[in-house]
């Protein structure tokens, strides 16, 4: 892999294909190129370049292949469940809630094993499910659980988290080493990045989330 | 056509006033003929305002060994010349009630204005030769230009604050301001305290307190409001890692002859008191 000093700032490295649309930027202070993704995203890639996002009550699973450092992130949070369906903080639990959860994490991993990744070779980070409004019922803890519980059920090993507590977060994670960088952010930002997932979350709830995924 | 400042302040002309307490506590102040009694009359005359004086004078900030029942007392413990800083930072709170947006919940907002407020005071007694009462009510206003701008061009600020996330926190919140509208809340904010005729020592901290070059005649309290701002900021996020932090520019270090060594202890003051004067000024 190409030393980061020797990269050339005004090239970003090769995009895998289907993110071509995510926007990446030269980041000064970690001299790289980072790929921004926002509320319902993911993002995957295989070179020297970071991915990053800023996380309130959302939750983000950062998940790399620790041999080949193919790896990345989403952004997601589970909608409120409907009126009439028990409330299931269980992977397993097949509500409309746990289903947007389901379809995040699977379209992450199947992306990592589509480009070269190995499952038995996955770990993970976990961050977000801050609780930043003051009179915000705690969504954040319900995405933190069911993000535990989908991995203890998927046997994937969360080696590293940083959740919960009552700031918004910016998260820059590194695949190829691993590395991820936790920044809390001012409560200047609360109201933004609270209206961004609100907005999220609405539109999530208009959409019929997509039929069955494979896991290859 | 860009909006300028000077503009801006205009447009909120009405929205936001000064009591009159204030102005008679200034005129008071300014008066060489004026008695220590005179001011508390003019205190007194505010019965909200005397309550609020009293609880200040009986807080923490000042300590006094036995309880502050009188006007005329709290007035001769704090000294007159600080009664105007303290009704000056005392109304402000209230009278931006006048000015609301979207964009940022009040609380947090004063919040932050608070812990700067407490440790620009801080800063003061550490630096010396600068009164730390004023230097409270310049923390505390420093910022006040953004409730300016976030209620007069709401979706330039909005653009702004998407600015600053999306650099990954690398820019500033004043500079994406100026990017976006070719101004920033220190410029607003001194406008509106040039308007309001405050003394020049405010003026100047809320103006340059980013811009540090810029301070003619009081360089050292814009410095220390500088600092202070910065580790508002620590005090906020619970760290005291520059990293977390927007960067402190290296002239205030000169200019106030204080170290870096000094964040840790300011830091943890303010986030003891802040609860209580939380309760006093908003």
């Amino acid at each position: 892999m190409a030393n980061p000093q020797d990269m050339d700032p005004t090239e970003p490295p090769p995009v895998l294909p289907g993110f071509e649309h995510v926007r990446r930027s030269w980041n000064v202070t970690y001299a790289a190129y980072a790929a921004r993704i926002l509320p319902g995203e993911y993002y995957v890639t295989k070179s020297e370049e970071a991915v990053s996002t800023t996380l309130g009550s959302c939750i983000s699973a950062c998940i790399r292949d620790r041999n080949s450092g193919i790896g990345g992130m989403n952004h997601f949070m589970l909608p409120a469940s409907l009126k009439d369906e028990p409330e299931a903080w269980t992977a397993t639990g097949l509500n409309t809630a746990t289903r947007y959860g389901n379809y995040a994490m699977e379209h992450l991993i199947n992306a990592i094993l589509r480009n070269g990744g190995q499952r038995q070779n996955l770990e993970v980070k976990i961050f977000g499910g801050g609780r930043i409004l003051a009179n915000m019922t705690d969504v954040g803890q319900r995405n933190i659980n069911f993000v535990h519980e989908y991995l203890k059920t998927e046997g994937l090993p969360v080696i590293a988290e940083d959740v919960g507590d009552v700031f918004p977060r910016m998260v820059i994670y590194f695949p190829v080493s691993g590395m991820a960088k936790v920044k809390r952010l001012r409560s200047l930002h609360n109201n933004m990045i609270a209206n961004q997932e609100k907005a999220y979350v609405d539109q999530l709830v208009q959409k019929p989330v997509a039929g069955e995924i494979e896991l290859f | 056509m860009p909006v300028t400042a000077s503009e801006l302040v205009k447009d909120i002309d009405g929205l936001v006033t000064l009591p009159d307490v204030y102005f008679r506590i200034n005129r008071l102040i300014e008066d060489p003929q004026s008695s220590t009694a005179d001011i508390a009359k003019a205190v007194s005359q505010d019965p909200s305002f005397t309550v609020r004086l009293l609880q200040v004078a009986n807080s923490s900030l000042y300590r006094f060994p036995s309880a502050v029942t009188t006007v005329s007392k709290a007035v001769s413990i704090i000294g007159t010349a600080q009664i105007r800083s303290l009704a000056l930072a005392m109304s402000v709170a209230k009278s931006f009630a006048g000015l609301p947006n979207i964009l940022v919940s009040m609380e947090n907002f004063w919040r932050h204005s608070l812990f700067c407020a407490l440790i620009a005071r801080r800063l003061a007694r550490e630096a010396r030769r600068c009164d730390p009462d004023s230097l409270f009510t310049a923390g505390l206003l420093h910022d006040m230009g953004e409730l300016v701008i976030f209620n007069r061009q709401p979706e330039q600020a909005e653009a702004a604050l998407l600015m600053v996330l999306d650099s990954q926190d690398e820019v500033q919140i004043h500079q994406a301001e100026r990017q976006v509208m070719g101004l920033d809340h220190a410029e607003v904010g001194g406008e509106l305290a040039r308007q309001w005729n405050l003394p020049s020592l405010l003026q100047e901290c809320i103006a340059y307190h980013h811009s540090l070059a810029g301070a003619k005649q009081h360089p050292r309290e814009v410095a220390l409001v500088h600092l202070a701002n910065v580790f508002a900021l620590m005090a906020e996020l619970d760290s005291l890692d520059p990293a977390e932090v927007s960067p402190i520019d290296p002239l205030a270090w000169e200019l106030t002859g204080l170290g870096e060594d000094c964040a840790e202890m300011v830091v943890r003051e303010a986030q003891a008191e802040i609860v209580e004067v939380e309760q006093l000024f908003t």
